[in-house]
C-alpha cells in the first residue's frame, strides 16, 4: 500500500532541503560495504518517488558506481540520498525526513555484506547482495544498467 | 572482550571514495553506536564510532575535508568528494571519535556501548547486550571522566 503524502527533510545543518513523496512506510536497511563508508554505520532509507531538492547549490553528488549515484550536504556531509543516475529510483535517508510517523524496519539488503558485530533486534526480510540485484534486475526487465 | 584489538593501537580509516584518509590512536578498544538527532541527520541511522586519542588524530590531506561545527562544543568531519562522515571531536580537544566503518575490518571492535538512547526512534533497535545511556547519562559519565 503505497504511502501517498510527500514528506519534507533536510539536512543536519540545515542548507539542504528536499521534499519527497516515500513509496510505502518501509525503512530498508542496507550493510553494503559502500553504504556502511558512506554512512558510518549502516544506510537506513525509505524508498521515493518525487525527490526534489530545494537547493541543488548545497548538494555534493559522488557517483559510486556505474549506475548509481550519493547525495549529500557540501556543508555538512550528511549522508541524504542514494538514487539512480538514469533517475529511476530513489532511496532518502529516512533520519533526514521532519516526520518519521509510521516508518517501520522492514527489509535488510546485502545481509552477506554486513560485519558480524552488529545486529538489528527486528524481526526483517534479508536479502543477499545478488537477492537484490536479481529483483532490481527484474523489475527494470533489462532496461538500461 | 576482542583479543585483537587494544588501546592505544594505531588505526587507519578512509572514506568511500578513498580521498579523506586518516589515522589515530584508540582510546577506547571497543565500537559505540550514537543515536543521537544530530548523528542520526549526519548519517541516515546512527554513527557507529571508535574513541581515539584526540591529539593522535592525523589527516592525510586536510583538504579533502570538510568541517562543519554541528553545536558550541563539536565539529564533524567529511569528505568533501563523496560526504562520508569520517570524525567527531569535540572543539576543546578533550575527546575525538572517528567511524568504525572507516576502517577496513570493523568487525574486530566489540560493540559494547549504545548511547543518546532517548533520542533513538522506538522502531529499531540493535540485538545485544550492552551498556545502554540516555544523552544524560552520558555527559554525566564523560564529564566524570574528564574531571
Amino acid at each position: 500500500m503505497a504511502e501517498a503524502a510527500p514528506r519534507t527533510g533536510r539536512c543536519l545543518c540545515g542548507a539542504l532541503r528536499f521534499s519527497a513523496t516515500p513509496t510505502s512506510l518501509d525503512v530498508d536497511v542496507c550493510h553494503c560495504g559502500m553504504c556502511r563508508r558512506w554512512t558510518g554505520g549502516a544506510f537506513m532509507a525509505a524508498a521515493c518517488e518525487a525527490v526534489a531538492i530545494e537547493n541543488e547549490a548545497a548538494a555534493g553528488v559522488y557517483r559510486s558506481s556505474d549506475y548509481g549515484e550519493r547525495v549529500f550536504c557540501k556543508r555538512c556531509g550528511s549522508s541524504l540520498i542514494w538514487r539512480m543516475q538514469d533517475g529511476s529510483s530513489a532511496h532518502v535517508s529516512v533520519s533526514a525526513l521532519d516526520d518519521l510517523s509510521g516508518f517501520a524496519l522492514a527489509q535488510e539488503i546485502f545481509i552477506d555484506e554486513k560485519p558480524a558485530f552488529y545486529d538489528f533486534a527486528n524481526e526483517t526480510r534479508k536479502l543477499t547482495g545478488a537477492d537484490f540485484v536479481a529483483m532490481f534486475a527484474s523489475a527494470e526487465d533489462g532496461s538500461g544498467q | 572482550m576482542s583479543a585483537d584489538v587494544a588501546a592505544g593501537e594505531r588505526i587507519e580509516g578512509r572514506c568511500l571514495c578513498g580521498a579523506a584518509r586518516f589515522s589515530a590512536e584508540l582510546h577506547d578498544a571497543f565500537m559505540s553506536a550514537c543515536h543521537c538527532t544530530m548523528c542520526r541527520r549526519w548519517t541516515s541511522g546512527m554513527f557507529m564510532s571508535l574513541a581515539v586519542k584526540p591529539e593522535s588524530l592525523k589527516l592525510e590531506d586536510e583538504s579533502t575535508f570538510g568541517m562543519f561545527a554541528s553545536s558550541a562544543e563539536a565539529e564533524r568531519g567529511f569528505c568533501k568528494t563523496c560526504g562520508s562522515p569520517l570524525f567527531w571531536r569535540a572543539l576543546d580537544g578533550s575527546s575525538a571519535d572517528v567511524s568504525a566503518q572507516a576502517i577496513d575490518d570493523p568487525s574486530r571492535f566489540p560493540f559494547e556501548l549504545e548511547i543518546y538512547m532517548d533520542e533513538k526512534p522506538a522502531n529499531y533497535g540493535f540485538a545485544g547486550q550492552r551498556r545502554r545511556l540516555t544523552g544524560a547519562e552520558w555527559r554525566a559519565a564523560k564529564e566524570a571522566a574528564n574531571g
